[in-house]
């Protein structure tokens, strides 16, 4: 956490981040489901922090492992390939 | 009993007949080892996110089903020994089972697949008639130019899931 800055010049507007699993019941984490799993990747493939998803700890954890069992069956990316050019 | 699911990947280089044949083997072994099978879901020829094997296709098919744990090793066993496999996934679902809940969803996957291979035959059964119907209305009267819009319609949705798989 920055500390509290004591001449306010810059406004920052942090948009409270919320875990999207939590606020949508019917978003469930399955590592069949690509589609929804990929919003939670780079493009370079790499999972998405929490610090920046705004996750909660517990379905960071699911999704990690849904993501993670997914590149195992080959349905994503460990690295992204190479844009055909 | 505990709830399972599994997906192995049929290396995709090798003809359907071969993988429709891992799908007839793995069930038998799961209610072989005394296990329920639940339903089989046949994704089909996939492209893979990388390389496996040398090929970028493989062939998805998942299986739920209940058993006991010695049930999912001998499973797994078998994948290891087969060379058309070239991935696999087995996952808990549940700790517990309800005989009288599977049973129930059994009943309502098995309908649910006749009522979707009653629908690809009625659309099969549609476009032959359409397909009949065509020749014959051609030399008749002006009137012919309509049945062909009319039947060109209900053959659209039965492409659609050829296009997937």
């Amino acid at each position: 956490m920055p500390a509290v800055p004591r001449r306010r010049r810059k406004q920052f507007y942090v948009r409270r981040k919320v875990c999207r699993f939590c606020v949508d019941a019917k978003l469930l984490i399955d590592y069949k489901d690509v589609t929804t799993l990929r919003q939670f990747i780079t493009e370079r493939g790499k999972i998405i922090p929490r610090r920046i998803s705004g996750n909660c700890a517990r379905h960071q954890r699911h999704l990690t492992r849904a993501i993670k069992q997914a590149r195992l069956l080959a349905l994503m990316p460990y690295v992204p390939s190479p844009p055909p050019s | 009993m505990r709830r399972y699911e599994s997906v192995w990947v049929v290396n995709g280089d090798l003809p359907d007949e071969e993988a429709k044949a891992t799908i007839d083997k793995f069930t038998k072994i799961i209610t072989g080892q005394g296990g329920t099978l639940v339903s089989v879901e046949e994704w089909g020829r996939r492209k893979l996110a990388y390389k496996i094997e040398g090929t970028y296709r493989g062939y998805y098919v998942i299986a739920d089903f209940a058993g006991q744990p010695a049930m999912v090793k001998e499973l797994e066993r078998n994948y290891r020994i087969d060379d058309r496999v070239i991935r696999y996934l087995t996952t808990k679902k549940a700790d517990k089972v309800d005989l009288a809940t599977l049973e129930a969803e059994i009943a309502s996957k098995a309908q649910e697949a006749a009522r979707v291979r009653a629908e690809a035959e009625k659309a099969e059964a549609e476009r032959a008639a359409a397909a009949a119907a065509a020749p014959a209305a051609a030399p008749a009267e002006p009137e012919s130019t309509t049945t062909p819009a009319t039947e060109a319609a209900p053959t659209e949705p039965a492409v659609e899931p050829g296009k997937e798989a």
